[in-house]
């Protein structure tokens, strides 16, 4: 979902990573009277992100805006399909348990090996045996080591919640992992080997199974194993004994206000330790944990999560000064320079994932399924879209165009050459040309006509028939305003080319509980497009799911089988070049109608320094406050 | 009745919208499978009868349900929320009823002066200020420009404590107060107008009683009549707080619980909040039925 948002790359990621790295490694560095030094440049990015400041670091506390309706209320790290959202993993749990890997460098989707709690899976036996191979360095925080045996821990709680239900586990797709685990052991305190019944592409497996999508996490089996608050550690390996231990889990999970007083919680291998939540407005104070072994800041400072009711209230705080990091509304872009006067540092980012328009390939309405069916048709609308134009006009200038599944910006090391430039740039003479030269009669201002009917190179295509209308409708939903604002724009622009499309609003909640064809068959010959507004991407960026036929999160049924082949070699080839080449065609191909996407704009104060990934994190949906000190 | 026809429709109504809320709940990436799954764990896959009688009975046993998008209890969100919405409602209306009939009843006294058409004036300007824009105005002038109050309503959960902020509290509690008086003097000056022009008025004044009186003791008490069931029909505001102020000054209450709800499609909620809409406004009119014979002898005697 749009809100939701996730992550990818830049054209810059070697030097960021290069910075993140050496910032890494010497967090612990301290030496008087530095200054901030330079700042770097994201690709796509909305102003600069300073270096790490040089000289004393200070503990202090350190508080971070919470967006309205997006706090935490979920703690057990085996989320739902409920619970899952980027408010409940990475700004939350993640700060105490951490994921095996970390994908996360900055805007930069990748793995990031020294926050990682493994050394990087060895794949073999054709890439199904999987060896993960756990890093002595990260210990509990009650002194117990980080083994592979809490890494099954955790793979027999997930499989034990899905066995009551397969919305307990949000990476769930049947068939696939862990359907296809055959047998997981761990021949030592370290080793943990998977296998698995078929091959998977590395890439996927590593970046969205076992770090992501799940995501995949140690847990301390040597307190958590167990079916009551005062009953005996239970073999979990036993699946009785593991189902019995996840429900206890969950029901410990559901008593919110307990979270920060639950001795169970305390128990964690992330930098920070929870010490007050608030269940009724989701506050939260964590303090860090003295036993963390990851890279961290010399002096880390407490972390406050302070949550707000709206947009207004939290731009209201960073006006005052009285939140340290916040995000700035989209609405209040021009604002900016007043908000760097008041002390802040602001940069600015759009979270990896895709906006976009949906065809109904179902929608028979009109002969509509068999319109959206034609690639010359797709190409035209997506020449009528005018991405530069919507990010002036819309997003404040804050935002970069996206072309593809691969939005350009931040800069994925997935991003196919033909998804970094428009391959179909705006042009409404174009989009009649390619109109024109399939058999439609074109009438600008009014409605086209199919009066070529055929499947001819010159022809309608296949299922069109003679004297078809180019006019079909389009719901959108109302909010946020710039998703109006963009269709509208796309129909005043598809009219001049004599393309009717009729807009209705709707709002989100129901568009995807209606108008998604395989969730609701009854509806496809009631919309021909929508735009509810987009879907965050994983850091592996296979539409694997969306875009495959017969996919389990598909929406408007798309079906090419060139894709279903790329998509199939994205998550099962050894390539590592395959999800580049599944982005590629789709690039052309066109499914949706790929959308521009906005900024998310985030402000520090100057007194706050640390590694620029820290910071650049943050538009990404990630906190990462361990990297964070006070400067005075 | 009121109550139990309230709850059916509403129960029907969500249900013709979101016969489910299994895609709100577990998102967009969740699979058909899920979906099903998650609908027969929590029986929505049963007849609509059947789920409205389970929710009745689970009604009269004091369980509202849980909250899936907030993993809580119903009761457990509304008992939280509850105490701060009524204080930030019942404050500023006890304010605006304080500052309200003063103010109507000296404009009707003093109609067409300067003073009235001052108040009139600021009345009409506050009335038709949307109440996003006077908590913004008074939010950069009053905390941002001149840090005099803070910016944000108490953080606090304690009850105790939020009364006590007056720092944080006063610009909310001013804002709603604002508002509420402009359109509360209005009603105030036309009733106090037409009681002025009675004959129980003149004959007071011709009997020389004191104007103090005449106005305390014969005006007062019979322009109130109709404050007592504006007052009455307000009653349900405690409840529902005050959605925009609580957006605004960042005050988790009960308004912005129900505006969250609707937008996770969070059931629950949304049909535990309009239940207790509908018992709040039967209780609001029960009491100002009550007020009303209390207050007026004539209906008391019909």
């Amino acid at each position: 979902m749009m809100s939701s948002g996730r992550r990818r790359v830049a054209a810059l990621a070697i030097a960021v990573a290069g910075v993140t790295a050496i910032a890494a490694c010497s967090s612990s560095a301290s030496s008087s009277g530095g200054s901030t030094a330079s700042a770097i440049t994201v690709p796509g990015g909305l102003g600069t992100v300073p270096t790490a400041a040089t000289g004393t670091e200070h503990a202090g506390t350190i508080t971070w805006a919470e967006p309205p309706g997006a706090v935490p209320n979920f703690i057990f790290p085996v989320l739902t399909s409920a619970s899952n959202s980027v408010y409940n993993s990475q700004s939350f749990e993640w700060e105490m348990w951490r994921p095996l890997y970390w994908t996360q460098n900055g805007v930069t989707p990748e793995v990031v090996p020294s926050m990682s709690l493994a050394d990087l899976p060895v794949y073999s036996n054709g890439d199904k045996t999987v060896t993960i191979t756990m890093k002595s360095a990260y210990k509990w925080s009650d002194g117990q080591p980080v083994t592979s045996k809490d890494l099954l821990f955790d793979l027999d709680l997930i499989k034990a919640g899905l066995k009551e239900s397969p919305s307990n586990w949000p990476a769930y797709v049947p068939g696939h992992f862990p359907d296809d685990l055959v047998s997981a052991s761990t021949p030592d305190s370290s080793t943990l080997v998977l296998n698995l019944s078929g091959p998977v592409n590395p890439g996927w497996f590593t970046d969205d199974i076992l770090s992501y999508a799940g995501p995949t996490n140690p847990l301390p089996a040597h307190a958590w194993a167990k079916a009551s608050v005062n009953g005996p550690i239970l073999d979990f390996t036993n699946p009785a004994n593991a189902k019995k231990i996840y429900d206890f889990l969950i029901a410990q999970n559901k008593s919110v206000s307990t979270y920060a007083t639950n001795p169970l919680w305390q128990v964690v291998d992330g930098p920070y330790k929870l010490t007050a939540f608030n269940a009724t407005t989701g506050a939260f104070t964590m303090k860090p944990n003295t036993t963390y072994g990851g890279p961290h800041a010399a002096k880390m400072s407490n972390f406050q999560g302070v949550p707000f009711t709206s947009d207004s209230a939290e731009f209201n705080a960073v006006k005052s000064g009285s939140i340290d990091a916040g995000y700035i509304p989209q609405n209040d872009v021009p604002q900016i320079a007043e908000i760097k006067r008041l002390g802040y540092n602001v940069f600015g980012e759009p979270p990896s994932g895709m906006y976009f328009v949906n065809y109904n390939f179902k929608d028979a309405t009109g002969h509509f399924n068999a319109i959206a069916n034609q690639l010359y048709f797709r190409q035209a609308m997506a020449h009528l879209e005018d991405q530069q134009g919507y990010i002036k006009a819309f997003f404040n200038g804050a935002g970069d165009p996206s072309y593809g599944p691969i939005p350009a910006y931040p800069v994925s090391p997935y991003l196919p050459a033909n998804a970094a430039t428009n391959p179909y740039p705006f042009s409404v003479s174009d989009a009649v040309s390619l109109l024109k030269a399939h058999g439609w009669t074109v009438t600008p201002g009014g409605t086209d006509t199919c009066t070529s009917a055929g499947s001819g190179a010159s022809q309608c295509g296949a299922g069109v028939p003679a004297g078809t209308k180019l006019s079909f409708n389009l719901i959108y939903s109302t909010a946020p305003a710039i998703i109006g604002q963009q269709v509208t724009d796309l129909a005043s622009k598809a009219k001049q080319a004599g393309i009717n499309i009729t807009l209705s609003g709707s709002n989100f909640n129901y568009m995807i509980a209606n108008y998604i064809d395989p969730a609701a068959p009854a509806n496809v010959n009631k919309w021909a497009m929508e735009d509810f507004g987009g879907e965050s991407e994983n850091p592996y960026a296979t539409t694997f799911g969306l875009f495959n036929t017969g996919g389990s999160t598909q929406i408007g049924d798309y079906s090419n089988p060139t894709a279903d082949s790329l998509i199939n070699a994205s998550i099962a080839s050894g390539d590592p070049a395959a999800v580049k080449a599944e982005a590629s065609f789709l690039t052309t191909n066109q499914p949706v109608i790929f959308q521009p996407t906005p900024d998310y704009i985030w402000a520090w104060k100057t007194t706050i320094s640390g590694t620029p990934a820290s910071f650049e994190n943050l538009t990404q949906y990630y906190a990462t406050p361990e990297f964070w000190y006070l400067t005075k | 009745v009121v109550v139990i026809g309230v709850s059916i429709a509403i129960f029907i109504l969500l249900h013709a919208i979101y016969p489910s809320p299994a895609r709100d709940v577990l998102g967009l990436r969740a699979s058909l499978a899920q979906i099903n799954a998650w609908n027969k764990q929590n029986g929505y896959d049963d007849p609509v009868i059947v789920q409205y009688v389970r929710y009745v009975n689970h009604l009269v046993h004091g369980n509202l349900g849980y909250s899936y998008p907030e993993n809580q209890t119903v009761l457990a969100l509304l008992q939280e929320r509850v105490a701060r919405s009524a204080y930030l409602s019942g404050i500023s209306l006890l304010f605006a009823v304080m500052i309200a009939i003063p103010l109507g009843v000296y404009q009707a006294v003093r109609r067409n002066t300067i003073g009235d058409n001052v108040v009139t004036s600021v009345a009409f300007v506050t009335y038709s200020m949307p109440v996003f824009f006077l908590g913004l105005i008074l939010i950069q002038v009053l905390a941002l420009q001149f840090p005099i109050f803070g910016f944000e309503a108490s953080q606090s959960t304690s009850l105790p404590t939020v009364v006590g902020d007056w720092h944080d509290m006063t610009l909310p509690i001013v804002t709603l107060t604002l508002i509420t008086v402009a359109s509360f003097s209005r009603y105030m000056r036309s009733s106090a107008m037409d009681v002025l022009a009675q004959d129980y008025i003149k004959v007071a004044r011709a009997k020389g009683l004191p104007e103090r009186l005449v106005l305390l003791r014969h005006l007062l008490r019979n322009a109130c009549l109709p404050m007592i069931t504006l007052i009455g029909l307000s009653i349900p505001l405690l409840l529902s707080g005050n959605l925009i102020t609580e957006a605004l000054f960042n005050y988790q209450g009960l308004g912005l619980l129900f505006f969250n709800s609707l937008g996770k499609a969070d059931y629950q909620v949304m049909l535990a909040y309009t239940l207790m809409g509908a018992v709040f406004v039967v209780i609001g009119n029960f009491v100002a039925d009550i007020a009303l014979t209390v207050a007026d002898p004539r209906i008391r005697l019909a």
